[in-house]
């Protein structure tokens, strides 16, 4: 799971190393991979939402 | 050589340092907190700018170069390199927020009009400003002053060509004025540097900005949003009054406003109206009907020898109030007073050989709108 986790932080970076990639390709569960990204984007939005509620008081 | 990379920064920091205040080529540090804000906002971003191209360029040039061909340097041959990547994607996020943090700051004030002491309606009109201080039975409209001998090029122009109003917008220094800006037409810019405001008037719609001036002076602007044929000769005049200066100003356009309001029921003479009539149509109608009444035609009728208008008294009158509805002529009911409005029509109707003889009355005109 936590590989999972990196994974996805490392492509909401933007940065991933070749060994991980591989890895992560070999997997035979995407649906693993685009839950847990569909989820973190949410809490991003969340996280942006607060910041912004932050800013406006 | 990165000493010398070193030395051309401090260099160029050096020489802006001495040129702090606008000369032409910058935008104007103004004279309000938030003007003031704003240009250091530009510069801030603008000096990071500076130095991250400075970085990356004189990067690029030195390894161009330093590795040249002809030295026998021969590329690096390797992939990826993970803590490279994450670094130089960390650094621009880390300026971006840095960067992000102060312009909110400085937006959130911006757009704060509340606790305002003042409050002036500004509505645009093609082409020319209406101001209202509301609550102060005070209001006004300001046309561009500028003769059109000098547009044509007849005469030298002047030191604020184009840039210079019959009556400026007067505000007190030091007082939060708050202003509610809309349109009778089309879209407008009410756009003055020095106060850091340009906001859109917009027809239906009511926006909101504020200034709160620092120093007394007089401030120009321009409509900044392409709004017709005359867009350009729209300025706007903002003269800044210490506060003192100010309360007797308004107290004088008051009482003025008073005794314009009782003037509506007395006869008027023929030459008194048609002198005022004068002033008002050159600066209201000649901007399309042409100083001599010819008109520009087929878009603007000449006014002058116009046989609808010397035989029928009362279809002029209804056109100068209400318009004509999908022309260019616009209601001018509520941008004239009464007497303004009889003056204008008691003019256009004896001038230009337009003989008829015909004086219109304040209290006829006050009638007709009422109705």
């Amino acid at each position: 799971m936590w590989t999972v986790v990196k994974s996805v932080l490392a492509a909401l970076l933007g940065v991933q190393n070749n060994r991980n990639r591989q890895e992560d390709f070999s997997s035979d569960k995407p649906g693993v991979y685009i839950a847990t990204g569909v989820v973190i984007t949410l809490l991003f939005v969340l996280l942006l939402v607060f910041l912004a509620t932050l800013a406006a008081r | 050589m990165r000493s010398r990379c070193w030395w051309l920064l401090v260099m160029t920091f050096a020489a802006s340092g001495s040129q702090a205040q606008t000369n032409g080529w910058n935008m104007p540090v103004g004279v309000t907190d938030v003007s003031g804000d704003i240009y250091g906002l530009h510069m801030t971003i603008f000096w990071i700018c500076v130095v991250i191209g400075v970085l990356v360029f004189g990067a690029m040039f030195y390894s161009l170069f330093r590795y040249r061909h002809s030295k026998g340097a021969k590329a690096a041959n390797f992939h990826e390199h993970t803590s490279v990547e994450v670094l130089w994607t960390a650094i621009p996020i880390l300026i971006l927020v840095g960067m992000a943090v102060p312009a909110t700051a400085t937006l959130k004030n911006m757009y704060d009009a509340s606790d305002a002491e003042l409050d002036v309606m500004i509505t645009g009109q093609q082409w020319r400003w209406r101001y209202e201080y509301l609550g102060e039975d005070v209001a006004f409209t300001s046309n561009m002053s500028t003769p059109r001998a000098q547009i044509s090029g007849e005469e030298a122009r002047g030191e604020h060509y184009l840039l210079e109003v019959d009556e400026p917008l007067v505000l007190p220094t030091d007082r939060k004025v708050r202003f509610l800006m809309t349109s009778d037409d089309v879209i407008h810019s009410w756009w003055v540097p020095d106060l850091a405001v340009k906001q859109d008037t917009i027809p239906g719609f009511i926006n909101e900005n504020w200034v709160k001036i620092n120093e007394p002076g007089i401030y120009r602007g321009q409509c900044a949003e392409l709004c017709g044929i005359d867009h350009g000769f729209m300025p706007v005049v903002v003269h800044a009054m210490e506060e003192e200066e100010f309360d007797g100003w308004l107290a004088e356009r008051k009482a003025a406003a008073e005794e314009e309001a009782m003037g509506v029921d007395r006869e008027w003479e023929m030459e008194e109206l048609v002198e005022r009539g004068e002033s008002v149509y050159q600066s209201i109608c000649s901007s399309c009907h042409q100083a001599e009444g010819q008109g520009s035609p087929p878009a603007f009728p000449a006014l002058a020898n116009n046989e609808q208008l010397i035989s029928d008294v009362d279809w002029h009158l209804d056109k100068v109030i209400n318009g004509v509805s999908g022309a260019a002529m616009p209601a001018f009911r509520s941008t004239l007073n009464p007497v303004e409005l009889a003056a204008v029509v008691t003019y256009t109707r004896n001038a230009w050989g337009n003989d008829t003889g015909d004086v219109v009355q304040p209290s006829e005109v006050a009638e007709l709108i009422a109705q």
